[in-house]
C-alpha cells in the first residue's frame, strides 16, 4: 500500500514535517491547489490568512485505482478515524 | 447537590471545568474520539457559563468574583462556539469523487523532485490518498 499526502506546502516545508513526525510516506506539493480544484477538494479562503486551502480529505484506491472509500471533513477540526481508513484499506 | 453549593464553590467549579475542558481536548487531540467531537468542548463551556450564572445569582458577598468567572467563562464559550461552528466549518462543493469511479490522475513532484502519477500504482498497489490543509 502506498500512502501519498498531497500537500499544499512547499516540499522543503513538507519534509521538515515529515522528519519532525518521523513520517515514512510520501508527499506530493500542489502549492497551486490545482489538483485539490480538480478534486472538489478547496475550502475557499479557508485559510488562517484568508487563502485558499484544501479541504481535509482521505482516499481509499484499489490496485485498479478505482475509489472504495473516502472521506471528507465538514469540519477543518475533524479527520477520519485510522481505524475507519484501515478497515476500508483490509476491505479490498 | 448543585442546590447546597455556595456561589464560591459553583464559581470554582466553573472554572474547573473550563480548564479542564481545554485541557483534555489540547492534551488529548490525538485520541480520535476527543478529536472528532469538538462540539464536546462547546458543551463543557457551555456547562461552565450555567455555573457561573448560579454563582453570581446565589453570591452575595464578593458578587464581583462571581461576575468575573461569568465574564471569562461566557466570553470562552462565544469564542469556542463561533470557532467551531463557524470558522472551522468547511463548506460542502461538489466533488467528482465517486465510490466505484476513478478520480481524476494527476501528476506531482515529491519532496526528492521525482514527478508521482496515480496511475504509476495502476495494477501495482492501493493508494491512500491524504488532501490536508498544510502546516503552519
Amino acid at each position: 500500500m502506498e500512502i501519498i499526502a498531497v500537500s499544499p506546502d512547499r516540499n522543503e516545508q513538507s519534509q521538515k514535517l515529515a522528519d519532525g513526525l518521523r513520517l515514512g510516506y510520501r508527499f506530493v506539493a500542489d502549492p497551486d491547489l490545482a489538483v485539490a480544484r480538480r478534486y472538489g477538494l478547496v475550502h475557499a479562503h479557508g485559510g488562517p490568512d484568508g487563502e485558499d486551502v484544501p479541504r481535509p480529505a482521505t482516499l481509499v484506491l484499489d490496485r485498479d485505482g478505482v475509489v472504495r472509500w473516502f472521506s471528507i471533513s465538514r469540519n477543518f477540526q475533524v479527520r477520519p478515524d485510522p481505524k475507519d481508513v484501515l478497515r476500508a484499506v483490509r476491505a479490498l | 447537590m448543585l442546590d447546597v453549593m455556595t456561589s464560591g464553590k459553583l464559581a470554582a467549579l466553573s472554572i474547573a471545568i473550563l480548564i479542564g475542558a481545554i485541557a483534555a481536548y489540547v492534551l488529548l487531540i490525538r485520541v480520535p474520539l476527543v478529536r472528532n467531537h469538538p462540539e464536546a468542548y462547546v458543551l463543557a463551556f457551555a456547562l461552565a457559563t450555567a455555573l457561573a450564572v448560579l454563582a453570581v445569582l446565589r453570591s452575595r458577598r464578593r458578587r464581583w468574583a462571581a461576575w468575573l468567572v461569568l465574564a471569562l467563562t461566557g466570553a470562552v464559550l462565544v469564542a469556542g462556539a463561533f470557532f467551531n461552528f463557524v470558522v472551522a466549518r468547511v463548506p460542502d462543493t461538489p466533488t467528482p469523487l465517486r465510490v466505484g469511479e476513478r478520480p481524476p490522475d494527476f501528476t506531482l513532484p515529491d519532496a526528492s523532485g521525482r514527478a508521482v502519477s496515480l496511475a504509476d500504482f495502476r495494477g501495482r498497489k492501493p493508494v491512500v490518498l491524504v488532501f490536508y490543509r498544510g502546516y503552519w
